[in-house]
């Protein structure tokens, strides 16, 4: 379903990144960057005007031809961004929100690992594997 | 309608599209009046011409008073190109006429060809200009003022010339511009009264250019078409009366031109309805949001694109905004407006106008613009009639609320985006629509604009794609996406070099790439990189590094290349994979090779200051440490200071650890460094390459005083390490040196390496305190060098080791040689020696002449002084501990009991009298009738001597502490130390030893048991006359004759009273030194030549052999018939013979002795072991047998 997804850190550094398709990280990676903008306008207009529970999904950040990207913002300002394929129609928000719900949960397995240092590069193999399945639409 | 649109999306026409999109156009400049300045010729330098340029385009105001008596506002909009396809578009946005030619030239004697120039540039433009002025500047006012006809035109030239002597004052230029700016003003408000006043009837169709084949044959005087006609010209004179600044009226028209092209269909049309009503809304909301900071660049747009599904959101989004928008709108009212305005203005401006205010801390400065934009956006609307835009919405029908505009624009959008030629059009609007987001501060709906732009697509020339990235770029970082703006920024780059390019510009895609950096969190500076590597992207900076690299290299500067190249290596280093590190390490090369990277900041012609970037991982440091310097070198204190600490030696508690100031930090080294000696540095590399490094020139970075280091150059083998490496340079000043760091010159680039940058070391610099200059000195002995350094305890200092090997009792003399090697007269030696031994031993084992040598002091640099050890192989020659006959030499004479009478005598120890009449006896016995048993059985204990006595080592330290020049002023010196090894070998033993009476009363015999442990044949000298030979590892008894021990020596002996056992040993040992000192024996081996002395020093004597060393306190004389009796001699005489006995006491004491009972006792001695004591029957007394003197006195009172 997901063609590439991000973790990025509370400093907008990657964290983790998965690509459907190897060779094309690069351009993803300048895709999901950028895409960090809109999470940051978007971050900040929230915190002006409410101190209620933010949502986390913030929804579709920005779309090209090919693409469509989504956020998600943890309340620790954990970012994760999905990108998928503008063709696929058949996706709906729901399901990306679930996707990133996953993600979430499976973000939490990682960080609660006692040898895992908040900050770090994810190097789980577990993760990988669910993000994976998560991408192809099994999970 | 649709037939006519379908008929435009089949057929594009590429030349009446408008193909050079303006990406600078804003929503003012629909009510802009279009003026082109050109520079006409070559003659005005391109400077001069920019800031004539300036001085016109302030003018881009005008105040008129129309025929009516109100007041209208001109604005005027200069450009310094305009392609005349725009031109063709006038008829469907009237802004893009130009209205006004400026000509600008300087000239000298071709007037007249300027003039043809300026009349060519008319007839190009001749279709829309209005009117043109020709602005001249020169000739100097000497030149020719007789010929009037070089300041005039020819008559034919029919625009009015303004002529200028130079283009610096001009004055009344820009009054000259105002009233051309009137009079276009003028013709404009003709030409809309001209318009406005046709019947609705008869209205021409107007059309875009690209329009006008689709309509040939069309029925024009249809129903729908009339419509058409109508609303078209309903626009067209909405946008002429915007133009000529009647914004309220313009709003009506465009309103009603809506109503009317809706309702035919003209999509095109009536997007330029709702643009130019959101120009118009603009205008009236914003009035001073015109251009008056040229910040909006370009860009450049495409058409027919899907993907607007976004659109709906912004509306939302809008919503969102206005609440923001009303709160800052109230709070504006109450700050005193004009005042606020101003200062907001001149922040706004600043902060446009510098471009690297991105830079740093990103989101802060964010927020800053925004606020500024958004208070901008609000504050900056005085309006002409002091109207907030609520007012101004209550005030004037039609205008569109602040959420509307984008609304609106965003339907015109729509609209355009179904006609592929209307893709500039369509592009400009979406740039005009991000601007007035951007001002309303609604950064997400600014960002979906721009996000269109990229949709629309559009055939470009390369350089227009150029304009268009640099202006999304410059869009994207007002609304502070910096990482966007950073994307299109490095887009716009490689645009500059891409295929398509016909004309490569690295230059131009260097500086954008430049610009790029900050949107990916990279700053130029090494030093500024966060360490931990947190920020940004690693596989996006790197891609970005290495197209700045090649960006650099290819427009020729190599030093660039090679400074981006090493920043790339150096920041990027623990996100490259090994092959990654490899090929760039190969690369950076390759580049250097061009051109060498220095540590200097780098000055491009933009004024950008590319800082240096130094290589600390190549290769990687392990550690870094400051040596002290060899330890003979060492400075030390010529008198240390005692400290008073109290009578303790340790204490916990610090007097004045109040001052807490006083700590010295550790990176202060707690040695010193001499002043023009060589101080080292030691450090551990590791080469991460997997090829060899060379490191070339590697030295130290210091501060404070002058400090000349010693290039080092080595070669480390591919992924190893650490390296031991050692830095050395030489200080030339007294004081505190920092060492900073080291450099290196590595894979041809120069790096200043400081360990402030380098991570992983506790401090930033280590300093050292520099002292004075001191001598250097060689020591040199004559005796050979042995290989180890001795076992003594300080054994750094040692210099030199030597080793001699002599028998015991031997001699030698071992000369020292100090030569100076430094630069310094040596002024002060001071030698000492330090051993294990006692201090009287050592004295007699090693002596030397101190006044010789300070003789020779100073010591000037190359010279030579020496003086002479003298060594000694002392050693114990009795031989007491290693068996029971030294210590126990009163064994020696016991055996066969010759002496019952002693040993049993009732008297021993009490009476000393009696016991000397006793002992002559029993030495006479012992000497003979034990000297032979003793001898044989020698064998045996000398066997057992041979281990103990083997070689023993004698070590000494020769400390020789020496100073001079101003080291010794501030008082230090240097210590260095030869090691004096004595390897002592066994020569001869005194395995026994006796005493005997002599023939005399004042000598006694010493005899000795002299054993020969060495090999060879020793002949020994016992008294000054006598020699005996002994045969290697043999033994013999030698008699050695020696003067008894004066009793003056024994007082105490005698004095009377208890003797103490203190006393006792005390007299012991004068007798034993007695006897050491009387004593010479003195060996000299054959063979060798080899000479040496005996001591008999400490040689213990048993009482018995004392009372015959000592001299006896009595002496007696005895006569027989007056003739003196030698003891033991035999006298005969006949049975019956009366014989006289005379006894002669002598009283040797240093008193009188009182009431002495003298007894004569008599024996018979038959020869067989019996005496006989009663001799009644044999022999007859004629007188006292005993005799009691009352006093005999001291011989010697």
């Amino acid at each position: 379903m997901a063609v590439c997804v991000t973790v990025i850190g509370k400093e907008n550094s990657p964290k983790y990144i998965s690509c459907l398709n190897p060779e094309l990280d690069l351009q993803f990676q300048y895709k999901v960057h950028t895409s960090l903008d809109v999470v940051e306008e978007k971050l900040s207009s929230v915190g002006k005007t409410s101190g209620d529970v933010r949502e986390l999904y913030l929804g579709l950040l920005y779309s090209t031809e090919e693409h469509k990207i989504f956020g998600y913002v943890t309340n620790t300002k954990i970012k994760f961004i999905i990108v998928v394929e503008s063709s696929n129609t058949l996706l709906r928000d729901n399901e990306v929100r679930t996707m990133f719900r996953k993600l979430h949960t499976i973000y939490t397995d990682v960080v609660c690992n006692p040898f895992h240092i908040p900050g770090d590069p994810i190097i789980s193999k577990n993760f990988d594997a669910t993000v994976k399945s998560i991408m192809s639409g099994n999970a | 309608m649709r037939s006519s649109v379908s008929v435009i999306l089949s057929s594009p026409a590429p030349d009446t599209s408008m193909s050079h999109p303006d990406y600078e156009q804003t929503a003012h400049d629909h009510a802009a009046v279009l003026l082109l300045v050109k520079h006409v010729g070559n003659q005005l330098k391109q400077k001069n011409f920019s800031r004539v340029y300036e001085r016109l385009s302030r003018v881009n105001h005008v105040k008129v008073v129309d025929s009516v008596g109100v007041s209208r506002e001109v604005s005027a909009r200069y450009i310094k190109e305009y392609p005349v396809e725009n031109n063709d578009w006038g008829d469907y946005q009237t802004h893009r006429r130009l209205l006004g030619l400026i000509s600008v030239e300087k000239y000298d004697k071709e007037l007249n060809e300027l003039c043809r120039v300026h009349e060519s540039l008319k007839v190009k433009y001749s279709s829309t200009l209005f009117d043109s002025r020709c602005v001249l500047f020169g000739p100097p006012a000497d030149t020719s003022p007789s010929e009037p006809n070089v300041l005039s035109t020819p008559s034919n030239f029919k625009t009015r010339a303004l002529f200028y002597e130079d283009c610096e004052a001009c004055v009344g230029l820009e009054d000259q511009i105002s009233e051309f700016l009137c009079s276009l003003f003028w013709v404009l408000e003709s030409k809309r009264l001209e318009r406005s006043r046709e019947k609705v009837e008869r209205v021409s169709l107007l059309l875009a250019p690209f329009e006008r084949k689709d309509f040939v044959g069309l029925d024009l005087e249809s129903r729908s078409n009339r419509k058409r006609c109508v609303g078209r010209m309903t626009k067209h004179l909405g946008d002429l009366s915007l133009q000529a600044g009647l914004a309220t009226e313009a709003l009506s028209y465009y309103s009603s031109a809506i109503d009317i092209l809706k309702a035919v269909g003209d999509w095109l049309w009536l997007g330029g309805a709702y643009e130019g009503l959101c120009a118009a809304s603009v205008v009236l909301l914003y009035p001073n949001l015109s251009r008056s900071f040229p910040l909006q660049r370009n860009a450049s747009l495409q058409e027919g694109s899907p993907g607007k599904q976004s659109w709906g959101r912004i509306t939302k989004e809008n919503k969102k905004r206005k609440g923001i928008y009303r709160s800052a709108d109230n709070r504006r009212e109450k700050n005193g407006r004009s005042f606020f305005h101003f200062s907001l203005r001149c922040k706004l401006s600043v902060l446009k106008d510098s471009t690297v205010y991105i830079l740093n801390s990103q989101n802060v400065t964010t927020e800053f613009i925004f606020l500024f934009l958004r208070s901008s956006s609000i504050s900056t609307n005085s309006l002409p009639s002091d109207m907030s835009p609520t007012e101004v919405q209550q005030e004037i029908q039609n205008v569109l609320s602040p959420e509307d505009i984008p609304k609106r624009y965003r339907e015109a959008i729509i609209h355009y985006s179904k006609y592929l030629n209307a893709g500039i059009i369509e592009m400009e609007a979406c740039f005009k629509a991000a601007r007035i987001a951007v001002e309303q501060g609604c950064t997400l709906q600014a960002s979906t604009f721009l996000q269109n732009v990229i949709f629309i697509n559009l055939t470009l020339s390369e350089l227009e794609k150029i304009q268009r990235f640099t202006s999304l770029s410059d869009l994207y970082t007002q609304i502070g996406f910096h990482r966007k703006a950073s994307f299109c920024r490095r887009l716009a780059a490689t645009r500059y070099v891409s295929a398509q390019n016909p004309q490569p510009n690295w230059a131009q895609c260097y500086q954008l790439m430049l610009q790029a950096l900050s949107g990916h969190k990279l700053l130029l500076d090494p030093t500024e990189f966060p360490k931990d590597g947190l920020q940004g992207w690693p596989a996006l900076q790197i891609q970005l590094l290495q197209e700045l690299v090649v960006a650099a290299r290819r427009m020729g500067h190599s030093a660039l290349a090679t400074r981006h190249m090493t920043f790339l290596l150096q920041t990027m280093w623990d996100h490259l994979l090994p092959a990654e590190q490899r090929d760039l390490a190969l690369q950076l090369q390759v580049l250097a090779a061009q051109c060498e990277g220095a540590p200097v900041p780098l000055v491009l012609n933009s004024g950008v200051v590319i800082p240096p970037a130094n290589l600390t991982n190549l290769p990687q440091i392990w550690s870094f440490v400051l040596r002290d310097l060899e330890p003979q070198l060492r400075p030390q204190k010529i008198e240390k200071v005692k400290e008073d600490s109290g009578p303790f030696l340790f204490t916990p508690i610090h007097f004045g650890s109040l001052e807490r100031k006083t700590v010295v930090t550790s990176s202060k080294m707690d040695y010193f460094w001499v002043e023009g000696d060589v101080c080292e540095v030691a450090m551990e590399l590791y080469n991460p390459l997997p090829f060899e490094l060379k490191v070339l020139n590697m030295r130290l970075l210091t501060s404070g005083v002058v400090f000349e280091s010693v290039p080092v150059s080595l070669s480390l083998p591919p992924e190893s390490g650490p390296h031991p490496v050692i830095l050395s340079g030489t200080p030339k000043e007294i004081g505190e040196l920092e060492v900073l760091g080291y450099s290196t010159h590595t894979l041809g680039v120069k790096s200043n390496c400081r360990l402030r940058h380098i991570g992983g070391f506790p401090h930033p610099l280590y300093s050292v305190d520099v002292i004075p200059a001191l001598p250097k000195m060689q020591v040199l002995t004559s005796l050979p060098k042995s290989a180890s350094s001795g076992s003594l305890g300080e054994t750094l200092t040692v210099v030199m080791s030597t080793n001699i090997t002599l028998y015991a009792g031997e001699s030698a003399e071992c000369s020292v040689t100090l030569s100076n090697v430094g630069d310094l007269p040596i002024e002060m030696v001071e030698v000492s020696v330090h051993s294990t031994l006692e201090p009287l031993t050592q004295e007699q084992v090693f002596q030397w002449s101190q006044e010789n040598l300070q003789a020779q002091l100073p010591l000037q640099p190359g010279a030579d002084a020496s003086f002479t050890v003298y060594l000694y192989s002392l050693a114990d020659f009795l031989n007491v501990s290693s068996t029971a006959y030294g210590s126990q030499p009163a064994s020696f004479l016991s055996g066969p009991s010759s002496l019952p009478s002693r040993l049993s005598s009732p008297t021993f120890g009490r009476e000393q009298a009696s016991r000397r009449s006793e002992l002559t006896a029993s030495f006479r016995s012992g000497g003979s009738s034990h000297s032979g048993s003793s001898l044989g059985s020698s064998r045996s204990p000398f066997s057992k001597l041979g281990a103990p006595n083997t070689s023993k080592t004698l070590e000494g330290q020769l400390k020789l502490r020496y100073s001079g020049g101003a080291g010794l002023e501030s008082g230090y010196c240097r210590l260095s130390s030869v090691t004096l090894s004595v390897e002592m070998l066994p020569s001869v033993q005194i395995t026994n030893w006796d005493v005997l009476p002599a023939e005399t009363n004042s000598q006694f015999y010493l005899v000795l048991d002299v054993a020969n442990i060495t090999s060879h044949e020793l002949e020994l000298q016992y008294t000054p006359s006598k020699c005996i030979l002994i045969e290697g590892n043999e033994s013999c008894r030698i008699p050695v004759p020696v003067n008894r021990c004066p009793l003056s020596k024994l007082t105490k002996l005698y004095r009377g009273g208890k003797i103490s056992a203190d006393d006792r040993l005390e007299l012991d040992q004068i007798c034993s030194e007695h006897v050491a000192a009387s004593v010479d024996l003195r060996w000299h081996i054959l063979s060798t030549g080899t000479r040496g002395r005996v001591s008999l020093k400490g040689i213990t004597l048993t009482p018995e052999m004392l009372d015959l060393v000592r001299m006896s306190p009595l002496q007696w004389e005895v006569t027989l018939n007056s003739q003196p009796v030698k003891p033991q001699e035999e006298l005969s005489c006949r049975a019956g013979q009366c014989l006289q006995l005379g006894i002669s006491v002598h009283n040797f004491l240093e008193r009188s002795l009182w009431q002495v009972c003298l007894a004569v006792q008599f024996y018979q001695d038959h020869q067989n072991g019996v005496n006989n004591y009663r001799l009644e029957t044999r022999l007859a007394n004629a007188g006292a047998s005993k005799v009691l003197l009352p006093e005999v006195r001291n011989i010697l009172v």
